[in-house]
């Protein structure tokens, strides 16, 4: 079993980027940066599987490893927020040495070990035809042999987990507020909408007339005062409790044309509290 | 073009009391999504004791027959007498313990938490702690794992046990943070229970994959063949095993790897724990005989002292740190951990005699711990189980019979004659004895004394101090946790006196190669 | 040969210049696209469409590319900078990639070499192209989360959730072509199709549909673009991206619908294949040498045209009435098809008749119809305790609405006039 060049050139290439994936996955301090440098190992390990004929294997990496799960991953991290990241005390003391320490020896440990054995053993190579199975050449149709006769109770198995997957899914997000009768719908919600009377139409979007498009900048109304709701409470860059303060400090409207996006670069808030010369301006 | 592929042969008889088991899980989650959610409990039940005592006496059946030893699924699952007999002990204590789970009466609704996507601590939370209804999912789930441990037992693979491994733990994790009252500890625990059970299961994987290396099958058989017919080098055999056995040794919660037992102990919910008490140490177990003597066998003098000193750091450990106890769910989880060395004892035994004291051992303990766990979750205060020792002070005048049960159960524990767990300990020192390991079995007899002062201090505590003022009180049992308890003790009490039935069951057959 | 022998003979310079030439004529067809769209959307809203720069407007889309390559690159302060860079690339790139395993046509001479007019084919081609869709999510992905901002990040969930679900109908829209053609290479299943073949559109309609709807979703064009609706999101993931970086990600999407088109046309209709009686005659001449081409890019048009017809005429979807169709409509049905196509396949190998095959087919319709008979109705919700509604269904708002007091104007110094942002303008045609 020989080694191709094209083969040599693809593991000098794959195997350090994988190494390299693998080290900035545990050296990068942003969990997302974590995660793909995970998903950059992930993709050589898969293009080297197809290097190696084993091309479905390789694929089904990617698209199981890299497509499903990393993304999944991903989903839950952007979720959760780009500044959540990991705290850096030391619950047990000393536990990052040790740990250290005895997860490199034990890895030194494994690849030394199997260094050792296999050392001297010639590889059948997936092309060789006597390491395929009754299924013929390439790796597909053999793999499907193995998982219909040889493991086919492992592979039927597998639909328990499967199964237990779902359902733990299912038990520990679904609360009965998302069956029927349990939160309003959209017609339930406009219904309501109207009649409580108040307000039918769709609240004011932010910068509408004002001197920025920006969602920090709250729309104008006719009379060039402020429409606090058109900003949202739930994103926080938005200054509209810091409006509600400055109305009350001062008992009148700030200026509005003195609102721009930038509303929250000066701590002291200038921007949004009418400067003198504005307030001049107004009365 | 390719040839199709041909079923391989089935033996359907054989495997009928895994595939009922299975079977009744997919019909219980399809019952979850169809019967109205106020039938659903009673559906639940009579479904999931109908399916065991079902599986029972399809077992019974294939038994009946006369079967010899043999292999199905392509030799993926073995049907030799310890499969079979530990498939009997699992029905059985997977009977006690869906018992235990059914119970609605001892806390209203059930242990388990009435919808758990809600969180802790929110006054939804609150209203649904009174609310007499349970997350019954759990009971689909209770199977699935209940027919995981069973495979996992017989898995004459290495990957078929890896998927049975998954199988059994996944519904564990699960149900691990499904407890009503205390749910935040509750699913303190399941999460850490996940996450190093996931780390345990990769140590496993890692090892099936070296040793698939090695041998160039994941079958045991081929595994023992090539550790005895060629002159490679051992480094991947023994790097494999190693790694193999870490994640086995973890779900039977032996020695070093016990450390998340008593925090997830603690925080299921009681029914759960028994579940986990008895069950997966059954197959835990199973599994280490089996893949020790059928895979590993031929090559046991190199390995066998590290085992040796695994077993005694267990019984050590679980003893020593047994002791030191507040809580009585923690203390029978550290009394877990030195059982599962004693176990180890007459695993390494390594012969039949080692296989027979196992599975007697391992089929007393299991109803032991289901009876413990059952009058455990009857000793209550105003949040809840009251697990404190300093609670339990003074319970044999309140409540003689359930004092006088518990005294019993745990006599059993630690090994006094007239019980199960003395013949049990008696059993396996004696096929360690006559397998040579004598330094370990005297290591056992010094950890049982250690042990036993704890379990007798509990009995001191119950019978010779003054019960406090505001203390726990003891909740009358309903229909299914008294059955649970009078079935574990029975069994305890009929094991201890007359063992020599379930020892001959237990010693008729070894491993199927 | 098959198509697969044929490439493996392929020196090294013959595939860098067959990866030279697909990737030109990608984006040639990106540019004509954009054309073609804008045109046909045009004709569909009785508007002339663009008609002003080279004959009949075809060179707008180039004046559009070289302009938006010119704009200044903005880059919001809050972004990561590497993957707010790395994540148009993906996009781009995945999509490219994608495109290498479809088979344009059939043996030619190209240099003096006989090769398949197909960059590469493998035994899992076809897995490839759901690899490559998949890694496409990335740059979406990330592209919303690196800019840092609320809504670009909506999109990016969005989307993620979106192409994830679709991609399983879309696979499950491949289960049953695999089955019929026995490969997953593609160069096999447009042979499958080929002499004597049925083109698999007729074969597996509902394979077919799924494969269309759920290719519709993949690529998050509408009525199916949530992920950028500008209703709701502004841009979507794109918003904060400029100049060069969003013109990646607009040939990403193009050719990504491309390479859709074209695996439907591979999977489906045929392949390079002549449409209908052509290919029979003067003894399938046209099947041979460079006539495939045209068949196949004929048939790739037609599919474009779909996906052009869809937007001019559907409005865009809800985002829950869209996964809901996703995941409760397209998978289960997908689910059952396969299992009756399964189901067909083995009668067939195991010898039962036509006949016999129609009788089951029959029972199995009619039992399934009783069931569905027998199956009590849903009670009709009440209009009790509803709000009033007009005629036209709509609820009458109360009729004694209070309405807020106009405030007093009062005099306010002039504003400077807001400045209008340039990339408004640059984008071609918006996406609206």
């Amino acid at each position: 079993m020989t080694v191709s060049v094209y083969e040599e050139i693809a593991f000098w290439i794959l195997g350090p980027l994988s190494l390299a994936g693998a080290l900035g996955m545990l050296f990068s301090r942003s969990a997302v940066h974590s995660a793909l440098w995970l998903v950059l190992t992930m993709l050589s390990l898969g293009v080297l599987y197809m290097v190696q004929d084993a091309p479905f294997l390789g694929i089904v990496q990617i698209i199981v490893y890299t497509g499903a799960i990393m993304m999944l991953f991903l989903f839950v991290l952007m979720l959760a927020g780009r500044e959540s990241s990991d705290s850096v005390v030391e619950v047990l003391r000393g536990q990052r040495i040790w740990a250290s320490l005895l997860g490199i020896g034990l890895a030194g440990l494994v690849v030394a070990g199997v260094a050792r054995s296999l050392g001297d053993v010639t590889p059948a190579g997936l092309d060789n035809p006597a390491a395929n199975g009754s299924g013929g050449p390439g790796n597909v149709a053999n793999i499907g042999q193995s998982l219909f006769t040889r493991y086919l109770f492992p592979f039927e198995l597998t639909s328990a987990l499967l199964i237990t997957a779902a359902i733990g899914a299912m038990v520990l997000a679904y609360t009965r507020k998302q069956a029927k009768g349990g939160k309003n719908r959209q017609r339930e919600m406009v219904n309501m909408r109207f009649r409580e009377n108040t307000r039918p139409g769709a609240l004011p979007g932010p910068g509408v007339f004002a001197t920025a498009d920006s969602v920090a900048t709250p729309a104008l109304l006719p009379d060039g005062s402020i429409a606090k709701e058109s900003l949202s409470r739930i994103i926080e860059t938005t200054p509209v409790t810091q409006i509600e303060e400055d109305e009350a400090l001062a008992d009148r409207h700030p200026d509005a044309h003195a609102l721009t996006g930038a509303a929250r670069d000066g701590d002291d808030g200038a921007s949004i509290v009418a400067s003198p010369a504005s307030e001049e301006r107004s009365e | 073009m390719t040839t199709p592929a041909s079923l391989p042969d089935i033996d359907y008889a054989g495997v009928a009391p895994v595939l009922i088991i299975l079977g009744a899980a997919c019909i219980g989650v399809l019952l979850e999504a169809f019967v109205p959610r106020s039938q659903r409990w009673a559906v639940q039940v009579v479904l999931s004791l109908l399916a065991i005592v079902v599986a029972a006496i399809a077992l019974g059946a294939y038994l009946y027959t006369g079967p010899q030893n043999t292999s199905t699924f392509a030799g993926s699952i073995a049907l030799d007498r310890p499969a079979l007999f530990l498939w009997g002990t699992l029905l059985a204590l997977g009977l006690g313990s869906i018992l235990l789970i059914a119970d609605r009466v001892v806390e209203p609704g059930g242990a388990f938490v009435a919808q758990a996507g809600i969180r802790p601590g929110t006054m939804l939370d609150k209203e649904q702690a009174n609310r007499s209804s349970m997350q019954t999912e759990v009971f689909p789930l209770a199977l699935f794992s209940l027919a995981g441990m069973m495979i996992f037992c017989s898995a004459n693979d290495l990957l078929s046990m890896f998927v049975a491994l998954e199988v059994l733990s996944l519904p564990l994790y699960l149900m691990c943070g499904l407890a009503r009252r205390r749910r935040l500890l509750s699913q303190e625990a399941a999460v850490k229970y996940f996450l190093l059970g996931a780390f345990a299961s990769a140590f496993f994987l890692y090892g099936v994959a070296l040793l698939y290396g090695y041998a160039n099958s994941v079958k045991l058989a081929d595994i023992a063949n090539a550790a005895g017919g060629t002159n490679r080098s051992d480094a991947l055999l023994f790097l494999g095993m190693g790694l193999l056995l870490i994640g086995l040794l973890f779900k039977g919660s032996v020695g070093p790897f016990h450390t998340w037992t008593p925090d997830v102990y603690q925080g299921a919910p009681t029914p759960m724990t028994a579940f986990m008490g008895a069950c997966t140490k059954v197959a835990a177990f199973g599994a280490i005989l089996r893949v020790l003597m059928v895979a590993f066998g031929s090559t046991h003098w190199e390995w066998q002292t590290i085992m040796w000193v695994v077993a005694g750091i267990s019984m050590l450990l679980g003893a020593i740190l047994g002791i030191t106890q507040t809580d009585v769910k923690r203390m029978i989880a550290y009394s877990s951990v030195a059982h599962a060395g004693f176990l180890l004892v007459g695993v390494l035994a390594l012969d039949g005699s080692g296989i027979r004291a196992t599975l007697f051992y391992l089929i007393s303990y299991g109803f032991t711990t289901i009876a413990a766990f059952g009058v455990v979750s009857l000793v209550r205060d105003g949040t809840g189980e009251s697990t404190s020792l300093s609670s339990w002070a003074g319970l044999g005048k309140r409540s003689p019979l359930l004092a006088g049960i518990f005294t019993f159960l745990l006599l059993a524990l630690a090994g006094i004659p007239l019980t199960s767990g003395f013949v049990s300990k008696f059993v396996v020192f004696a096929a360690g004895m006559s397998a040579g390991i004598t330094p370990l079995v005297v290591l056992g007899l010094i950890a049982s004394t250690i042990a036993a002062f704890f379990y007798l201090r509990v009995i001191v505590l119950m019978y010779f101090s003054e019960p406090a003022a505001d203390g726990p009180t003891v909740t009358l049992p309903g229909m299914y946790t008294t059955a649970a308890i009078t079935l574990g003790t029975l069994v305890t009490l009929l094991l201890g006196v007359y063992p020599s039935f379930m020892l001959d069951w237990a010693g008729t057959g070894g491993f199927v190669v | 040969m098959s198509a697969r022998e044929l490439i493996a003979n392929d020196p090294t310079w013959l595939s860098l210049v067959k990866a030279v030439l697909v990737f030109a004529l990608l984006l040639v067809i990106t540019i004509l696209l954009i054309w073609f769209e804008r045109r046909v959307l045009g004709r569909m809203q009785q508007r002339p469409g663009p008609n002003r720069v080279g004959p009949f407007g075809l060179l707008q889309t180039v004046a559009d590319a070289l302009k938006l390559a010119f704009k200044e690159d903005i880059r919001p302060k809050l972004a990561d900078n590497w993957v707010y860079f790395l994540a148009p690339a993906i996009s781009a790139g995945a999509a490219f990639l994608a495109f290498s395993v479809i088979p344009l046509g059939g043996q030619v001479n190209l240099f003096g070499y006989q090769t398949s007019l197909q960059l590469a084919d493998m035994p899992v081609s076809l897995l490839v192209v759901l690899a490559c869709s998949s890694v496409g999510v990335y740059g979406i992905v990330l592209g919303g989360w690196s800019s840092g901002s609320p809504y670009p990040l909506l999109g990016a969930l969005r989307s993620a959730a979106q192409v994830i679900s679709y991609e399983i109908a879309m696979g499950l829209s491949f289960v049953a072509v695999i089955l019929f053609a026995g490969s997953l290479s593609t160069g096999d299943i447009v042979d499958a199709q080929g002499q004597g073949g049925v083109w698999y559109a007729f074969l597996l309609p509902v394979s077919f549909v799924i494969y269309v709807i759920s290719m519709v979703g993949e690529t998050n064009r509408a009525p199916f673009d949530l992920a950028e609706a500008e209703s709701e999101l502004i841009g979507g993931y794109h918003t904060e991206y400029s100049s060069i970086k969003f013109a990646m990600f607009f040939l990403g999407e193009y050719v990504n619908m491309v390479t859709v088109s074209a695996v439907a046309t591979t999977l489906f209709l045929g392949g390079w294949h002549a449409p209908f009686w052509l290919g029979g005659v003067g003894g399938g001449v046209l099947n041979t040498g460079w006539w495939p081409l045209l068949w196949f890019l004929l048939k790739v048009v037609f599919m474009l045209f779909i996906f052009v017809w869809l937007r001019g005429a559907l409005p865009r979807m809800r985002y829950d009435q869209f996964m809901k169709l996703g995941w409760k409509v397209l998978v289960p049905v997908n689910l059952v098809w396969i299992v009756a196509v399964v189901a067909v396949r083995t009668m067939r190998n195991t010898g039962v008749g036509t006949a016999q095959l129609l009788t089951i087919i029959g029972i199995v319709v009619v039992v399934v119809l009783a069931i569905v008979l027998l199956l009590p109705n849903r009670p009709a919700a009440s209009d009790v305790e509803e709000v009033p509604v007009t005629g036209g269904d709509h609820p009458l708002p109360p009729l004694d609405l209070e309405v807020p007091k106009v405030p007093k104007r009062k005099p306010v110094a002039a504003a400077p006039a807001p400045e209008l942002s340039a990339e408004e303008e640059g984008v071609p045609d918006g996406r609206a």
